[in-house]
């Protein structure tokens, strides 16, 4: 992007060259980053306004007055450089990266602006820190690279839902997920995959992305309404650059590996275990209840002894189930771009394909993309551009994403009791599994089959025409379409297939999202100190989302798997729904000598959505900043090289509900002895309007040292009003919940992000940058002054709420084990211990939203290798992971197999101190009288953990080389990913969202890849 | 390039366009839903509307699973087998393990949707007086249907109240007018009203079906279906006069039949039950509980009579001793292998209800248990089955307990030798307490596994006894009583939870 802009300020430079007797100085500007030619790179002379632009090679010529001497080399990105001349008239220049950002443009709303500039609480991330990443999606490459942005993945799915926060999270029953928008369109990121999770960001190849701007504060979003309350995306995708056409082939390939295996018991462990159990609860003939629930009580027991039946016991096998289902997968990337042009058109094409393995086969996402961009100037005035991104992506669908089914692999590998056999002795599934988990799910998982497949097309056309000098009108028209297919078939051959012999189900499911933008863009500076910048713009965007959907039963065998062979149609099912949008916008941007920044921006936004009384809203903002660094006290630091403070305040909205949430409705539902049914599905509210995010937001940049220090800190407060709650209706009064406008909720922070090049001495180059973020979050006020929320007293005054807007951990607070008698306790509400805890015992204990996070990243280079280190961390969590807590059961309310530790930790003598309660078989495993283990914050977990994110060792040979054989630029490199974490999590892995139970936990990944440009 | 400027120009005019209409812009109407304001003025929709109010009888929550099944569990009917984890809970008396939350929210969601129906029976354009009787019979048949099944399940019984030194809960919260507006929504609050006064309003609603409706077959309300239930909530309420004339009324109606030997059997083989007066129909495949919750899954791992080799369902609460020794069950091999299903049966005694049990399956690790097949995808598709709400055969038992209440010793006699006949079973002679006892006894084989005994025990102010599990609750036990959802106690001052929640 920041080249393709350049060349407009070339064009711009060109045009001001002023002709006189000179003499005449050729070269080439190289940049030691590829060592390539610079294309559109300026060269100015000296203390004149005389300068020139290098062609597509990065040579140039320029004619230099006499008594002029010295050349000024500019690029963006790279660091600018002065030169004697001297008697030389020719003048090779190797430009440096510009060691930070700061004199970067980025992307705003609608527009760009240099980083100088920036007035509001803006972080970019450029398309090279996530380059070639084996992640299907590049939300989740945002992760720890951003201060201020929460990034975790829901599960290890390839190509599943990631959860991105950014400054907390601002509502409750709305959504919390920020305004994507690629090229100008803003995407609908809402997965709607009925048998996997198909994170419709996928659909882009996160190695076609320029750059990724995220405007954090209110002011800065306000520009996008009633869409910006939980911040915006902005992705740039890569643009044509002038020149002979570049190829650059890109291919990586490895392996995806489980992080980790739980520890559980063997089979004769959990024959002991059992038995302890059983004979804790004074149970007669504790051996032969052990075998029965273990389903190998031989026919005959009567006639044995007890020790003939503890021998079978003590002889069990341990079979591994987990290494069975998990294990390492599959990765592969391999792409080709090219891109060129001549002054008048540029191109950029490229093609991808994407595989990649989970550790439960045969979950996998396997993904094609192609891609191209255009610009052609038409003439001095008219500028058209199009971008098209095509995509098809499918996965093979896990038994499903989360949930204890017995036949789901990722929650019965672990549960499942381990004597019993994978497969018989000659080879075929064993069915006989014994224990509550009676499915072999390694059968399970071999029999069913389903696919889900999204199908993406997101482009726009864009007209820039140049109405005058200083005013240019905008026109793009973009689609975001989707078109989702999916099957699941149920074998007849698995137990859930059987009762029915097969299931096959469907999904279709299309969703067709129109935008347009209409802008107008004007400036002018006044005696070249007072600049003043404007913007006029309106938008439309409709969407529509269509589906059907079905199942079948009642096949002739297994073979036939698709839904025409079905016997019986089950359900038949579909739906119709869509929601309009209109705004109109305006910013103003003045400057005074770039010292004082001012901007003040509104937009008028109406949706559909809400309620008829209530359906536009005003969103706007003003920002303010002074660069002190411009000021003659500080211009001549040699210290202080970028000093900028900055002040904003801004209004923005958030609409992300149903789209008939504020209507009275009567729905089809109900049929009743094969006649339709219809009931009322919900409250008319006409009064339903949007949630108001105000955010207050204080700031400052800095770079010292000539930028070897960059980064900035900013201080917020965001206050989100009006919130979209589901206030709860009595159940008595015929409905769960009416979407209203009632309650507060705050989420303060700090944000530091600091960028430092260490050493960069002889060649040897050590780059930091690290950020931190400290948010707190709280819901300020309910509605009728109550304290918390009835349907969920989660929710409440002055406590947290969770990532998903879920409500506070409210539960009893656990007490431990009594060490007289091993029975667990918890303190009741005034500090006491008691056995059954009540409703009324409940504490606030934190919520699932990180409170501390961040990342740091490492980067060495010497000589053409490089190293980086990629570490994220999350601090404050307390969540609940349903897979640890039926593994903490040990065994005593299911027979589950238990981890190794919980069980050796149980209490076993009067005296002994520890969390776990005794084994007990009675009363579904607890004591009479007593609430059962997992009560309360028993089973609550502290989701803290560091992670090794990323470790890359590569290697770029020597340009000058790597051009004999024809090649502009060779790198190859090794690359890890999640290869060490650090944290005393007991489950898979601390990194997840939801309940936790059957879900695919994330994956190391190791690849090998190379990068060819030619 | 003139051509493309001219491109550019109508892409101009394209959005000053769209910027003019932006009012109309925003207009989007939902295509499968229909404005509630005036939704039920039509007919149809009021028949449409009804017939929601039908299906709420159907999920797990109520009759799908809840009424029957772990209504049982909680009794001394069954023992659980772990094969699926589920009923164990409520087998073991667990506190706070009990009827759950969807059994309200979902009857008192029906209830409003009833209320509703009532409501607007004025404002329905071009209906019949006989539409008119039947959707106000229906919606009070169902609505008084609905408020017996949350009184009997969220509060004591009229005969038997535990209140020694503490506040008496009361009934349940009364409504007896639709909510369809915001406004009312978020005010009304209702107190549980008097146990007395939820008997009343359930009268009166029967009262009325009784007099408004004819038979329109058993899956939907009728007037000897509302004699019927009316005859229970009267015995319930220990009213015993009242539950003899209605118990009589039903049984001199021409809905359903009751049965005898052979056909009794063959009537739980049928799709629908001669002998039912009225019964939740679950008509088509996506109806189906489905193979966890289902009765048929809770009850027996068999998919079918046929085959006991096939995979079917959990089989998760299975009759305990007391029940098999009821009808002299205990397995019997009656072919080789063993290993094969089909070669297992049970010992069985005279009566023919013993019929009704059989060994179930071995496959995934169920261990080949004695169990209830009373549900089995009779409905034509895998676990469905409609679902009986009220027996002919209960009219008898009914009038018989009553009879003896009023000291008709010897009509309670009579009646239940002859329904002892009817099951072939060998007549009693016992007279006082012991007759009582013999007559709730043979209540229990008659409904074991229909969600009859724990209310059975609970009017009669009884303990729980039973042995696998070890359990006894005393009837002071808190746990007799399920706890009100607490969202409901936490948004409504004027509710009181149960004691001990």
């Amino acid at each position: 992007m920041r080249k393709v802009l350049l060349l407009g300020l070339m064009l711009f430079l060109v045009s001001a060259v002023a002709f006189a007797q000179s003499r005449v100085i050729t070269g080439t500007v190289t940049s030691t980053e590829d060592g390539m030619g610079v294309p559109g790179a300026t060269v100015l002379v000296k203390g004149t306004t005389i300068g020139t632009a290098t062609d597509i090679d990065g040579k140039y010529s320029i004619s230099v007055p006499a008594g002029s001497n010295v050349l000024v080399f500019t690029f963006v990105g790279l660091t600018t450089q002065e030169v004697t001349i001297g008697s030389r008239t020719t003048i090779d220049v190797v430009m440096e990266s510009d060691l930070t950002a700061l004199s970067e443009v980025i992307v705003t709303g609608y527009g760009t602006q240099p980083k100088r500039e920036v007035t509001g609480a803006v972080s970019s991330v450029k398309g090279e820190a996530i380059q070639n990443l084996p992640l299907q999606s590049f939300d989740r490459a945002l992760q720890g690279r951003a201060a201020g942005v929460q990034v975790r993945s829901s599960n290890g799915l390839p190509g599943g839902a990631v959860n991105i926060r950014i400054r907390g999270v601002g509502s409750i029953n709305a959504g919390n997920e920020p305004l994507f928008i690629v090229d100008g369109v803003q995407l609908n990121n809402q997965s709607n995959a009925a048998f996997t999770q198909s994170n419709p960001l996928a659909f882009l190849n996160p190695n076609d992305i320029e750059s990724m701007e995220i405007l954090k504060d209110a002011a800065s979003a306000a520009i996008y309404g009633s869409q910006a309350a939980n911040g915006v995306v902005i992705i740039t995708t890569k643009k044509g650059k002038q020149g002979k056409a570049r190829f650059e082939f890109n291919a990586f390939a490895g392996e995806t590996q489980p992080m980790k295996y739980l520890d559980v018991l063997g089979g004769s462990e959990w024959y002991n275990m059992r038995k302890e159990a059983y004979i804790n609860s004074n149970q007669t003939i504790p051996e032969a209840r052990t075998l029965s629930n273990m389903g190998i009580l031989p026919s005959n027991w009567q006639s044995l002894s007890a020790e003939e039946l503890d021998a079978i016991g003590q002889g069990l096998q341990t079979y591994d189930w987990q290494r069975e289902v998990m294990g390492p997968g599959r990765l592969q990337n391999y792409e080709l771009s090219v891109s060129g042009g001549d002054d008048k058109t540029t191109f950029f094409l490229s093609g991808s394909y994407n595989y990649q393995e989970s550790s439960f086969q045969p979950v996998d996402f396997e993904r094609g993309t192609v891609r191209v961009s255009l610009q052609h100037q038409a003439n001095s005035k008219l500028n058209i551009e199009t971008n098209v991104n095509l995509s098809t992506f499918q996965q093979n669908i896990p038994f499903a994403v989360s949930g204890s089914f017995l036949g789901s692999p990722a929650f019965s590998a672990s549960a499942i009791l381990p004597h019993n056999a994978i497969y018989n002795e000659d080879g075929t599934f064993n069915t006989a599994i014994g224990g509550v988990l009676g499915q072999n799910v390694v059968l399970v998982n071999e029999y069913n089959s389903g696919l889900q497949r999204t199908n993406t097309v997101v482009g726009n056309i864009i007209g820039n025409y140049k109405i005058l000098d200083n005013l240019t009108f905008r026109s793009l028209f973009g689609i975001d379409y989707r078109l989702l297919q999916g099957d699941s078939y149920r074998d007849p051959r698995t137990p859930d297939g059987a009762g029915v012999r097969g299931r096959s189900s469907q999904q279709q499911d299309w969703r067709t999202r129109f935008i347009t933008t209409q802008t107008l863009n004007w400036n002018k500076s006044y005696n070249g100190v007072h600049n003043l910048s404007a913007l006029l713009g309106f938008e439309f965007l409709s969407e529509t989302r269509e589906g059907i959907d079905g199942a079948g039963i009642g096949f002739p065998t297994f073979q036939f798997r698709t839904i025409q062979s079905a016997a019986t149609p089950e359900s038949l099912s579909g739906f119709w729904t869509g929601y309009r949008r209109v705004g109109f916008f305006g910013s103003v941007n003045y400057d005074y000598k770039k010292k004082y920044l001012a901007t003040v921006t509104a937009r008028y936004d109406g949706s559909s959505r809400f309620g008829e009384n209530n359906r536009y809203g005003l969103f706007p903002s003003i920002r303010v900043g002074w660069s002190l660094v411009e000021e003659e006290f500080l211009k001549s630091s040699s210290v202080v090289s970028e000093l900028k403070l900055r002040a904003s305040y801004g209004l923005t909205g958030n609409d992300q509900i149903g789209n008939f949430a504020a209507r009275g409705l009567y729905g089809g539902a109900g049929n009743y002895s094969g006649n339709a049914g219809i009931r009322p599905s919900s409250l008319a509210n006409l009064n339903l309007g949007w949630e108001t995010n105000n955010t207050l937001n204080f700031g400052l940049d800095y770079g010292f040292f000539g930028n070897r220090i960059t980064g900035s800190l900013d201080v917020f407060d965001r206050r989100t009003k009006d919130l979209l709650l589901d206030q709860p209706i009595l159940w008595t009064n015929g409905f769960s919940d009416i979407a209203n406008n009632v309650g507060e909720l705050q989420n303060r922070g700090i944000e530091l992000e600091i960028s430092t090049v260490n050493i960069d001495r002889g060649g040897f180059r050590w780059n930091s940058s690290f950020n931190f973020s400290v948010i707190d979050n709280q819901v300020i006020s309910l509605y009728d002054g109550l304290e918390f929320l009835p349907a969920n007293p989660g929710i409440a005054v002055g406590q947290p709420v969770g990532r998903f807007g879920e409500g506070a951990v409210f539960t009893q607070e656990y007490a431990g084990v009594n060490p007289a008698n091993g029975r667990p306790m918890w303190y009741d509400i005034n500090r006491n211990i008691t056995y059954l805890p009540l409703a009324a015992d409940r504490i606030y204990s934190g919520s699932s939203l990180s409170t501390h996070f961040g990342g740091l990243n490492n980067t060495f280079t010497y000589k053409g290798f490089e190293l980086t280190a990629f570490f994220v961390y999350e601090y404050g969590a307390r969540i609940f992971d349903g897979q640890y807590s039926f593994l903490r059961e040990n065994g005593t309310r299911l027979t589950l197999n238990a981890l190794r530790e919980v069980n050796e930790r149980s209490w076993r003598e009067p005296g002994q101190v520890t969390d776990i309660p005794r084994n007990l078989t009675t009363n579904g495993g607890n004591f009479p009288r007593n609430a059962s283990r997992n009560t309360g914050s028993a089973n609550l977990l502290k989701a803290d953990f560091i992670r090794l994110s990323q470790l890359t060792v590569g290697y770029t040979f020597n340009p000058t080389l790597v051009s004999k054989i024809g090649l502009s630029r060779a790198r190859i490199y090794v690359q890890g990913l999640n290869l060490w974490t650090y944290t005393d999590y007991p489950g898979y892995d601390p990194e997840f969202t939801g309940a936790g139970t059957g879900q695919i936990p994330l994956t190391k990944n190791y690849t090998v890849g190379v990068q060819i440009g030619f | 390039m003139k051509f493309i400027n001219k491109a550019v120009l109508s892409i101009a005019l394209a959005g000053s366009f769209l910027l003019g209409s932006c009012e109309s812009a925003l207009q989007v109407d939902p295509r499968q839903s229909i404005d509630a304001n005036g939704a039920l003025t039509t007919p149809d929709a009021v028949d449409a509307a009804l017939n929601s109010v039908y299906a709420r009888l159907r999920p797990t929550s109520n009759y799908g699973r809840n009424l029957l099944a772990m209504a049982d569990a909680l009794a001394d009917v069954g023992q659980t087998t772990s094969n699926s984890g589920r009923l164990i809970g409520e087998n073991n008396n667990q506190p706070n393990v009990h009827f759950p939350a969807a059994t309200w929210q979902n009857s008192y969601f029906a209830i409003n949707e009833a209320n509703l129906i009532i409501d607007g029976l004025g404002d329905v354009q071009g209906a019949s007086e006989a539409q008119l009787a039947r959707w106000e019979g229906e919606s009070k048949f169902l609505r008084a249907l609905y408020y017996f099944d949350l009184v009997k399940v969220y509060s004591y019984m009229p005969t038997a109240i535990y209140q020694p030194g503490i506040i008496d809960e009361g009934g349940i919260p009364l409504v007896t007018e639709g909510i369809i507006t915001s406004e009312a929504a978020f005010s009304r609050q209702t107190p549980r009203a008097t146990i007395n006064a939820v008997y009343d309003q359930i009268y009166a609603d029967l009262e009325d079906a009784k007099r408004l409706l004819t038979s329109r077959g058993v899956q939907y309300g009728s007037g000897a279906a509302a004699s019927a239930l009316l005859s229970r909530v009267a015995l319930y309420r220990g009213d015993w006069a009242k539950a003899v004339s209605e118990s009589s009324l039903a049984l001199d109606s021409s809905v359903g039949v009751v049965l005898s030997g052979d056909a009794y059997v063959s009537g739980w083989r049928a799709p629908v039950n001669p002998e039912s007066m009225f019964e939740v129909r679950f008509a088509l495949a996506e109806e189906s509980i489905g193979v966890n919750e289902s009765l048929q899954s809770s009850y027996t791992a068999l998919l079918n009579l046929d085959n006991k080799n096939q995979q079917g369902g959990w089989g998760d609460f299975i009759p305990n001793a007391t029940v098999r020794g009821f009808f002299g069950l205990s397995q019997l091999q009656i072919g080789e292998p063993a290993s094969d299903n089909n070669n297992w049966d049970v010992t069985r005694n005279d009566d023919v209800r013993a019929q009704l049990y059989t060994t179930g399956n071995t496959v995934r690790g169920a261990g080949r248990q004695i169990e209830c097949t009373k549900f089995m995808s009779k409905s034509g598709f895998a676990y469905g089955d409609n679902v009986p709400v009220v027996r002919k055969s209960e009219m008898h038992l009914n009038r018989a307990e009553a009879n003896y209440h009023l000291g008709n010793e010897g009509a309670a006699l009579a009646e239940l030798n002859a329904f002892k006949g009817l099951r072939g079973v060998e007549e009693v002679d016992l007279a006082g307490e012991a007759l009582l006892e013999e007559i709730l006894l043979e209540r229990f084989k008659e409904f074991a596994f229909e969600g009859h005994r724990f209310f059975d025990l609970k009017r009669y102010g009884r303990p729980i006894v039973k042995t696998t599990p070890n359990v006894r609750v005393e009837f002071d036990d808190f746990r007799i009583l399920p706890p009100i959802p607490q969202r409901e106690v936490d948004g409504n001052s004027n509710l009181n939870q149960n004691r001990g929640y």
